[in-house]
Protein backbone atom coordinates (compact mmCIF):
# COMPACT_ATOMS: atom_id res chain seq x y z
CA UNK A 1 0.00 0.00 0.00
CA UNK A 2 2.74 2.47 0.97
CA UNK A 3 4.88 1.28 -1.92
CA UNK A 4 2.01 1.56 -4.38
CA UNK A 5 0.98 5.14 -3.58
CA UNK A 6 4.44 6.23 -2.50
CA UNK A 7 6.03 5.27 -5.81
CA UNK A 8 3.17 6.49 -8.03
CA UNK A 9 2.85 9.85 -6.26
CA UNK A 10 6.64 10.07 -6.13
CA UNK A 11 6.93 9.57 -9.88
CA UNK A 12 4.26 12.21 -10.49
CA UNK A 13 5.95 14.58 -8.03
CA UNK A 14 9.34 14.12 -9.69
CA UNK A 15 7.71 14.80 -13.05
CA UNK A 16 6.27 18.10 -11.84
CA UNK A 17 9.55 19.05 -10.19
CA UNK A 18 11.54 18.30 -13.34
CA UNK A 19 9.30 20.14 -15.77
CA UNK A 20 8.26 23.12 -13.66
CA UNK A 21 11.16 23.86 -11.35
CA UNK A 22 14.42 22.69 -12.93
CA UNK A 23 16.64 25.02 -14.94
CA UNK A 24 17.40 24.16 -18.57
CA UNK A 25 20.66 22.30 -19.09
CA UNK A 26 23.29 24.35 -20.95
CA UNK A 27 24.48 22.21 -23.84
CA UNK A 28 21.47 19.99 -24.61
CA UNK A 29 18.58 22.19 -23.54
CA UNK A 30 15.15 20.63 -23.12
CA UNK A 31 15.94 17.03 -24.25
CA UNK A 32 18.19 16.57 -21.19
CA UNK A 33 15.01 16.11 -19.09
CA UNK A 34 14.52 12.57 -20.36
CA UNK A 35 17.60 11.73 -18.29
CA UNK A 36 15.26 11.66 -15.27
CA UNK A 37 13.52 8.63 -16.77
CA UNK A 38 16.46 7.04 -18.56
CA UNK A 39 18.93 6.95 -15.64
CA UNK A 40 16.46 5.66 -12.97
CA UNK A 41 15.29 3.03 -15.48
CA UNK A 42 18.80 1.70 -16.02
CA UNK A 43 19.44 1.55 -12.27
CA UNK A 44 16.14 -0.34 -11.80
CA UNK A 45 17.17 -2.69 -14.65
CA UNK A 46 20.54 -3.34 -12.98
CA UNK A 47 18.85 -4.02 -9.63
CA UNK A 48 16.17 -6.27 -11.15
CA UNK A 49 18.75 -8.46 -12.87
CA UNK A 50 21.00 -8.47 -9.82
CA UNK A 51 18.03 -9.93 -7.91
CA UNK A 52 17.62 -12.52 -10.71
CA UNK A 53 21.32 -13.38 -10.39
CA UNK A 54 21.27 -13.68 -6.59
CA UNK A 55 18.04 -15.71 -6.38
CA UNK A 56 19.06 -18.01 -9.26
CA UNK A 57 22.20 -18.90 -7.32
CA UNK A 58 20.12 -19.29 -4.15
CA UNK A 59 17.77 -21.67 -5.97
CA UNK A 60 20.58 -23.84 -7.34
CA UNK A 61 22.07 -23.99 -3.87
CA UNK A 62 18.96 -24.57 -1.71
CA UNK A 63 16.55 -25.97 -4.34
CA UNK A 64 13.69 -23.97 -2.84
CA UNK A 65 11.09 -23.06 -5.49
CA UNK A 66 10.33 -19.80 -3.66
CA UNK A 67 13.77 -18.49 -4.73
CA UNK A 68 13.06 -19.42 -8.33
CA UNK A 69 9.72 -17.65 -8.15
CA UNK A 70 11.42 -14.43 -6.98
CA UNK A 71 14.05 -14.70 -9.75
CA UNK A 72 11.25 -15.20 -12.30
CA UNK A 73 9.13 -12.21 -11.28
CA UNK A 74 12.21 -9.99 -10.97
CA UNK A 75 13.21 -10.98 -14.51
CA UNK A 76 9.71 -10.07 -15.71
CA UNK A 77 9.88 -6.62 -14.13
CA UNK A 78 13.49 -6.24 -15.28
CA UNK A 79 12.49 -7.00 -18.85
CA UNK A 80 9.89 -4.21 -18.73
CA UNK A 81 12.47 -1.78 -17.33
CA UNK A 82 14.97 -2.89 -19.98
CA UNK A 83 12.40 -2.18 -22.72
CA UNK A 84 11.73 1.24 -21.17
CA UNK A 85 15.47 1.83 -21.05
CA UNK A 86 15.83 1.13 -24.78
CA UNK A 87 12.80 3.28 -25.64
CA UNK A 88 13.79 6.29 -23.48
CA UNK A 89 17.32 6.00 -24.86
CA UNK A 90 16.01 6.10 -28.43
CA UNK A 91 13.81 9.12 -27.65
CA UNK A 92 16.79 10.89 -26.07
CA UNK A 93 19.12 9.89 -28.91
CA UNK A 94 17.02 11.42 -31.69
CA UNK A 95 17.33 15.11 -30.68
CA UNK A 96 20.85 14.86 -29.24
CA UNK A 97 22.81 12.33 -31.33
CA UNK A 98 20.65 12.68 -34.41
CA UNK A 99 19.55 9.04 -34.50
CA UNK A 100 17.24 6.69 -32.62
CA UNK A 101 19.62 3.78 -32.80
CA UNK A 102 23.24 2.89 -33.60
CA UNK A 103 24.97 -0.46 -33.27
CA UNK A 104 27.59 0.70 -30.81
CA UNK A 105 28.76 -1.50 -27.94
CA UNK A 106 26.56 0.08 -25.24
CA UNK A 107 23.32 -0.16 -27.20
CA UNK A 108 24.06 -3.57 -28.66
CA UNK A 109 24.90 -5.17 -25.30
CA UNK A 110 21.73 -3.65 -23.79
CA UNK A 111 19.62 -5.10 -26.60
CA UNK A 112 21.41 -8.40 -26.00
CA UNK A 113 20.25 -8.37 -22.35
CA UNK A 114 16.69 -7.83 -23.53
CA UNK A 115 16.91 -10.71 -26.02
CA UNK A 116 18.54 -13.08 -23.52
CA UNK A 117 15.65 -12.59 -21.12
CA UNK A 118 13.08 -12.95 -23.89
CA UNK A 119 14.74 -16.34 -24.46
CA UNK A 120 14.63 -16.95 -20.70
CA UNK A 121 10.82 -16.81 -20.72
CA UNK A 122 10.59 -18.92 -23.87
CA UNK A 123 12.71 -21.52 -22.08
CA UNK A 124 10.43 -21.39 -19.03
CA UNK A 125 7.34 -21.82 -21.19
CA UNK A 126 8.80 -24.76 -23.10
CA UNK A 127 9.49 -26.92 -20.01
CA UNK A 128 6.57 -28.63 -18.29
CA UNK A 129 8.35 -30.06 -15.25
CA UNK A 130 8.42 -27.29 -12.59
CA UNK A 131 11.75 -28.37 -11.03
CA UNK A 132 13.46 -28.79 -14.37
CA UNK A 133 12.13 -25.39 -15.47
CA UNK A 134 13.58 -23.77 -12.34
CA UNK A 135 16.95 -25.50 -12.79
CA UNK A 136 17.40 -24.56 -16.46
CA UNK A 137 16.09 -21.02 -15.97
CA UNK A 138 18.47 -20.43 -13.04
CA UNK A 139 21.47 -21.38 -15.16
CA UNK A 140 20.36 -19.15 -18.05
CA UNK A 141 19.50 -16.38 -15.57
CA UNK A 142 22.99 -16.44 -14.06
CA UNK A 143 24.69 -16.43 -17.48
CA UNK A 144 22.36 -13.69 -18.78
CA UNK A 145 23.11 -11.40 -15.84
CA UNK A 146 26.82 -11.51 -16.65
CA UNK A 147 25.88 -9.09 -19.45
CA UNK A 148 25.20 -6.35 -16.84
CA UNK A 149 28.87 -5.63 -15.99
CA UNK A 150 29.66 -5.77 -19.74
CA UNK A 151 26.94 -3.17 -20.43
CA UNK A 152 28.21 -1.02 -17.60
CA UNK A 153 31.85 -1.13 -18.71
CA UNK A 154 31.17 -1.05 -22.48
CA UNK A 155 31.61 2.73 -22.68
CA UNK A 156 35.08 2.42 -21.15
CA UNK A 157 36.27 -0.70 -22.94
CA UNK A 158 35.23 0.24 -26.46
CA UNK A 159 34.70 3.31 -28.60
CA UNK A 160 31.01 4.08 -28.48
CA UNK A 161 28.63 6.85 -29.49
CA UNK A 162 27.10 6.65 -26.02
CA UNK A 163 28.83 8.96 -23.56
CA UNK A 164 30.61 7.56 -20.48
CA UNK A 165 28.85 7.35 -17.12
CA UNK A 166 27.89 10.64 -15.45
CA UNK A 167 26.63 9.22 -12.18
CA UNK A 168 29.42 6.71 -11.51
CA UNK A 169 32.21 8.91 -12.79
CA UNK A 170 35.44 8.49 -10.86
CA UNK A 171 38.17 11.09 -10.97
CA UNK A 172 41.54 10.32 -9.38
CA UNK A 173 40.01 7.57 -7.23
CA UNK A 174 37.11 9.71 -6.01
CA UNK A 175 33.48 9.51 -7.05
CA UNK A 176 32.60 12.77 -8.78
CA UNK A 177 29.38 12.80 -10.77
CA UNK A 178 29.72 15.35 -13.57
CA UNK A 179 26.38 17.07 -13.14
CA UNK A 180 25.59 20.35 -11.45
CA UNK A 181 23.85 20.10 -8.04
CA UNK A 182 20.53 21.64 -9.21
CA UNK A 183 20.19 18.83 -11.74
CA UNK A 184 21.69 16.14 -9.50
CA UNK A 185 19.29 16.26 -6.50
CA UNK A 186 16.14 15.53 -8.54
CA UNK A 187 18.03 12.76 -10.34
CA UNK A 188 18.73 11.03 -7.01
CA UNK A 189 15.08 11.53 -5.99
CA UNK A 190 13.89 10.01 -9.30
CA UNK A 191 16.19 7.03 -8.81
CA UNK A 192 14.87 6.35 -5.29
CA UNK A 193 11.27 6.64 -6.45
CA UNK A 194 11.92 4.36 -9.44
CA UNK A 195 13.48 1.74 -7.17
CA UNK A 196 10.40 1.89 -4.92
CA UNK A 197 8.28 1.40 -8.03
CA UNK A 198 10.39 -1.64 -8.96
CA UNK A 199 9.89 -3.06 -5.46
CA UNK A 200 6.14 -2.46 -5.71
CA UNK A 201 5.91 -4.25 -9.06
CA UNK A 202 8.09 -7.11 -7.79
CA UNK A 203 5.93 -7.74 -4.70
CA UNK A 204 2.72 -7.37 -6.71
CA UNK A 205 3.85 -9.99 -9.23
CA UNK A 206 5.13 -12.29 -6.48
CA UNK A 207 1.77 -12.17 -4.67
CA UNK A 208 -0.28 -12.78 -7.81
CA UNK A 209 1.93 -15.74 -8.72
CA UNK A 210 1.53 -17.16 -5.21
CA UNK A 211 -2.25 -16.78 -5.35
CA UNK A 212 -2.36 -18.39 -8.78
CA UNK A 213 -0.54 -21.39 -7.41
CA UNK A 214 -2.95 -21.60 -4.48
CA UNK A 215 -5.88 -21.39 -6.87
CA UNK A 216 -4.44 -24.14 -9.07
CA UNK A 217 -3.99 -26.30 -5.98
CA UNK A 218 -7.59 -25.74 -4.89
CA UNK A 219 -8.85 -26.54 -8.38
CA UNK A 220 -6.81 -29.73 -8.47
CA UNK A 221 -8.27 -30.77 -5.09
CA UNK A 222 -11.88 -30.18 -6.14
CA UNK A 223 -11.37 -32.20 -9.31
CA UNK A 224 -10.17 -35.17 -7.28
CA UNK B 1 34.86 -44.46 -26.89
CA UNK B 2 31.47 -43.83 -25.33
CA UNK B 3 28.88 -41.84 -27.27
CA UNK B 4 28.68 -39.37 -24.41
CA UNK B 5 32.42 -38.62 -24.57
CA UNK B 6 32.17 -38.11 -28.34
CA UNK B 7 29.33 -35.62 -27.77
CA UNK B 8 31.34 -33.73 -25.17
CA UNK B 9 34.44 -33.51 -27.42
CA UNK B 10 32.37 -32.56 -30.48
CA UNK B 11 30.46 -29.97 -28.48
CA UNK B 12 33.67 -28.47 -27.07
CA UNK B 13 35.19 -28.16 -30.57
CA UNK B 14 32.07 -26.47 -31.97
CA UNK B 15 31.91 -24.13 -28.96
CA UNK B 16 35.59 -23.21 -29.34
CA UNK B 17 35.11 -22.37 -33.03
CA UNK B 18 32.03 -20.25 -32.28
CA UNK B 19 33.83 -18.36 -29.50
CA UNK B 20 36.92 -17.77 -31.69
CA UNK B 21 34.85 -16.51 -34.63
CA UNK B 22 32.66 -14.25 -32.52
CA UNK B 23 35.67 -12.78 -30.72
CA UNK B 24 37.21 -11.97 -34.09
CA UNK B 25 33.99 -10.32 -35.29
CA UNK B 26 33.54 -8.53 -31.98
CA UNK B 27 36.98 -7.00 -32.33
CA UNK B 28 35.88 -5.41 -35.62
CA UNK B 29 32.41 -4.46 -34.41
CA UNK B 30 33.56 -2.77 -31.25
CA UNK B 31 35.54 -0.22 -33.26
CA UNK B 32 32.48 1.96 -33.71
CA UNK B 33 34.58 4.71 -35.27
CA UNK B 34 38.17 5.41 -36.32
CA UNK B 35 40.12 8.49 -35.31
CA UNK B 36 41.39 11.02 -37.89
CA UNK B 37 44.98 9.99 -37.08
CA UNK B 38 44.22 6.34 -37.89
CA UNK B 39 42.58 7.27 -41.20
CA UNK B 40 45.36 9.68 -42.21
CA UNK B 41 48.06 7.16 -41.29
CA UNK B 42 46.90 4.58 -43.84
CA UNK B 43 44.72 6.22 -46.52
CA UNK B 44 44.92 3.22 -48.87
CA UNK B 45 43.22 0.97 -46.35
CA UNK B 46 40.16 3.22 -46.06
CA UNK B 47 39.78 4.11 -49.76
CA UNK B 48 36.25 3.42 -51.11
CA UNK B 49 35.13 1.91 -47.85
CA UNK B 50 32.18 3.17 -45.82
CA UNK B 51 33.63 4.06 -42.43
CA UNK B 52 32.87 6.14 -39.37
CA UNK B 53 35.27 8.73 -38.01
CA UNK B 54 34.88 10.20 -34.55
CA UNK B 55 36.53 13.49 -33.54
CA UNK B 56 35.88 17.09 -32.51
CA UNK B 57 34.66 19.85 -34.80
CA UNK B 58 37.63 22.17 -35.34
CA UNK B 59 37.25 25.75 -34.11
CA UNK B 60 36.50 28.21 -36.90
CA UNK B 61 36.10 25.56 -39.61
CA UNK B 62 32.31 25.40 -39.88
CA UNK B 63 30.69 26.61 -43.10
CA UNK B 64 26.91 26.14 -43.05
CA UNK B 65 24.87 27.00 -46.09
CA UNK B 66 21.28 27.03 -44.85
CA UNK B 67 19.80 27.66 -48.33
CA UNK B 68 21.47 24.68 -49.99
CA UNK B 69 21.53 22.61 -46.75
CA UNK B 70 25.27 22.00 -47.17
CA UNK B 71 27.63 21.74 -44.27
CA UNK B 72 31.42 21.71 -44.45
CA UNK B 73 33.72 21.56 -41.48
CA UNK B 74 36.98 20.00 -40.32
CA UNK B 75 37.32 17.30 -37.70
CA UNK B 76 40.35 16.89 -35.50
CA UNK B 77 41.51 15.26 -32.30
CA UNK B 78 44.44 17.44 -31.36
CA UNK B 79 43.91 20.56 -33.47
CA UNK B 80 46.90 19.64 -35.65
CA UNK B 81 45.84 16.83 -37.98
CA UNK B 82 42.40 17.38 -39.42
CA UNK B 83 40.12 15.96 -42.12
CA UNK B 84 37.72 18.19 -44.09
CA UNK B 85 34.16 16.85 -44.05
CA UNK B 86 31.32 17.61 -46.43
CA UNK B 87 27.74 16.79 -45.45
CA UNK B 88 24.47 17.45 -47.22
CA UNK B 89 21.60 17.53 -44.80
CA UNK B 90 20.11 19.25 -41.80
CA UNK B 91 22.55 20.48 -39.18
CA UNK B 92 21.88 18.71 -35.84
CA UNK B 93 20.78 20.94 -32.94
CA UNK B 94 23.82 20.16 -30.83
CA UNK B 95 26.31 20.66 -33.68
CA UNK B 96 28.79 23.38 -32.81
CA UNK B 97 32.51 24.09 -32.84
CA UNK B 98 34.45 21.95 -30.39
CA UNK B 99 31.62 19.39 -30.19
CA UNK B 100 32.34 15.67 -30.55
CA UNK B 101 30.89 14.18 -33.74
CA UNK B 102 30.83 10.82 -35.50
CA UNK B 103 30.55 11.00 -39.29
CA UNK B 104 29.72 8.04 -41.52
CA UNK B 105 30.68 8.04 -45.17
CA UNK B 106 33.60 7.63 -47.58
CA UNK B 107 36.91 9.34 -48.20
CA UNK B 108 36.92 11.08 -51.58
CA UNK B 109 40.48 12.19 -52.15
CA UNK B 110 41.48 14.27 -49.13
CA UNK B 111 37.83 15.08 -48.30
CA UNK B 112 35.42 12.92 -46.31
CA UNK B 113 31.91 12.83 -47.76
CA UNK B 114 29.51 12.05 -44.96
CA UNK B 115 26.14 10.44 -45.44
CA UNK B 116 25.33 10.60 -41.74
CA UNK B 117 26.33 13.11 -39.09
CA UNK B 118 25.94 12.10 -35.44
CA UNK B 119 26.72 14.20 -32.38
CA UNK B 120 28.67 12.54 -29.59
CA UNK B 121 27.80 14.68 -26.58
CA UNK B 122 29.72 14.65 -23.32
CA UNK B 123 28.64 13.19 -19.99
CA UNK B 124 28.75 16.60 -18.31
CA UNK B 125 25.57 18.43 -17.41
CA UNK B 126 25.72 22.04 -16.32
CA UNK B 127 23.45 24.98 -15.71
CA UNK B 128 24.40 28.53 -16.55
CA UNK B 129 23.04 31.37 -14.48
CA UNK B 130 21.71 33.09 -17.58
CA UNK B 131 19.83 29.96 -18.51
CA UNK B 132 18.11 29.91 -15.15
CA UNK B 133 16.75 33.40 -15.68
CA UNK B 134 15.65 32.74 -19.22
CA UNK B 135 13.74 29.55 -18.52
CA UNK B 136 10.36 31.19 -19.22
CA UNK B 137 11.68 32.61 -22.47
CA UNK B 138 13.06 29.20 -23.37
CA UNK B 139 9.63 27.59 -23.01
CA UNK B 140 8.07 30.46 -24.97
CA UNK B 141 10.57 30.00 -27.79
CA UNK B 142 9.70 26.29 -27.98
CA UNK B 143 5.98 27.05 -28.13
CA UNK B 144 6.57 29.69 -30.79
CA UNK B 145 8.34 27.24 -33.09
Amino acid sequence: MFLEWGSILGLAGCGLWIFLKLPIETSQGFPQKIMYLHVPTFIATYLAFFVVFAFSIAYLWKRDLMFDQIAKVSAEVGLIFCALLLVTGAIWGRPTWGTYWVWDARLTTTLLLFLIFMGYFLLRMSVNDRDKEARLASVLGIIGCLDIPIIHKSVEWWRTLHQPSTLFKVESGKASPSISPELFTPLIASIIVMLLFYLYLLLLRYQTEKRREQLNQLLAETQV
Amino acid sequence: MKTRTKFVIGGAVILAVIVALSLQELQKMTVFFYTPAEVLASPAEFEDKTIRIGALVQQGSVDWNAQAIQLSFKITEDGEKSIPVYYEGVKPDLFREGQGVVVEGKMNGPRFEASQLLVKHSEEYTVETEHKKSKEEYYKSILAQ
